[in-house]
């Protein structure tokens, strides 16, 4: 399924009253995988390569290219840059090692400040929940340099 | 709310105001935010490059605040290795630059020791001249008797 067929599948999706429709895209499928997991555990704060996947490991899937290049392109395009003002998780249950889930991600522009805001959801394959992220993302227009 | 101790099931359940022994990390020099970069998938260039960084009014470059937050939870599994954590929430106030550290610490805000035993702590990282760099809540539970894996 590419990025378009997820924003495809959600164009029917209803949006809150009073509110602009948030963007969406669904079941975007991942994996745990064992050397991704170990090679992020390595780099964030020396909780060893036990079997499990650590807590901030899903806002990862926010790179992924689908996901990446809505951020991009609500985030203004060429000439701003998303700044990270706040992170949220909620776990309803661990994710396990080497095991697939499904992401939903909702993007919600706001203005003054701008800012962009990600809500994604993590279920299993069986359409468990297991966590909740929100992501807070200000918008920064970039200022030419000025020569020195 | 119920303050454990009190016809608690856990005895040694921690109390409020009780503290979460600091941990330092860092510092995180470039190298390091180009391992995280690369393990994380988080390649902004506000963080890798120089020059937008500087485009964007900082100093140098600034650390992810997602490698920040990531050392978290091993300063709340440090502390007590019997608690799943439910939900983490944090706000970025300051920028760290690359060269610099952080120091985190805690405390228990709330209690409650009785049916469902949670803790919710007041996690705060601190960098150049002690300043609060980020600002977190987290709710963790007593792992063998909530959340399913």
């Amino acid at each position: 399924m590419t990025a378009r067929d997820h924003v495809q599948a959600a164009a029917a999706l209803p949006a809150e009253p009073g509110e602009a429709a948030p963007v969406r895209l669904l079941a975007i499928r991942v994996r745990t995988e064992p050397d991704e997991v170990a090679a992020f555990l390595r780099e964030t704060g020396g909780l060893g390569t036990g079997d499990f996947v650590p807590l901030t490991f899903p806002f990862r899937w926010l790179t992924l290219p689908a996901i990446r290049g809505l951020i991009l392109q609500l985030s203004g395009g060429e000439g701003f840059l998303p700044v990270h003002e706040a992170q949220s998780f909620a776990y309803e249950r661990s994710l396990r090692t080497d095991d697939d889930y499904l992401l939903d991600v909702a993007f919600q522009t706001a203005e003054k400040p701008p800012r962009l805001i990600l809500k994604m959801a993590v279920s299993t394959v069986q359409g468990e929940i297991c966590a909740h992220l929100e992501t807070v993302l200000r918008i920064v227009r970039l200022t030419p340099e000025t020569p020195s | 709310m119920t303050e454990a101790g009190k016809g608690t099931l856990l005895p040694d359940w921690p109390k409020v105001g009780d503290e979460i022994g600091a941990r330092n990390f860092g510092p995180f020099e470039p190298a390091a935010l180009i391992r995280y970069a690369a393990v994380s998938g988080d390649d902004n260039p506000l963080h890798l490059d120089p020059a937008a960084a500087k485009a964007a009014g900082l100093a140098g470059l600034p650390v992810h605040g997602m490698l920040m937050l990531s050392c978290f939870e091993p300063v709340i599994m440090g502390w007590r290795r019997d608690l799943f954590i439910t939900r983490l929430s944090a706000k970025f106030l300051r920028p760290v630059l690359a060269g610099e550290g952080i120091r985190v610490l805690g405390r228990v805000l709330r209690s409650q020791g009785d049916a469902k035993p949670e803790l919710i702590l007041r996690l705060t990282a601190r960098g150049a001249g002690d300043a609060i760099v980020i600002l977190a809540e987290a709710a963790v539970q007593y792992k063998n008797a909530t959340v399913p894996s």
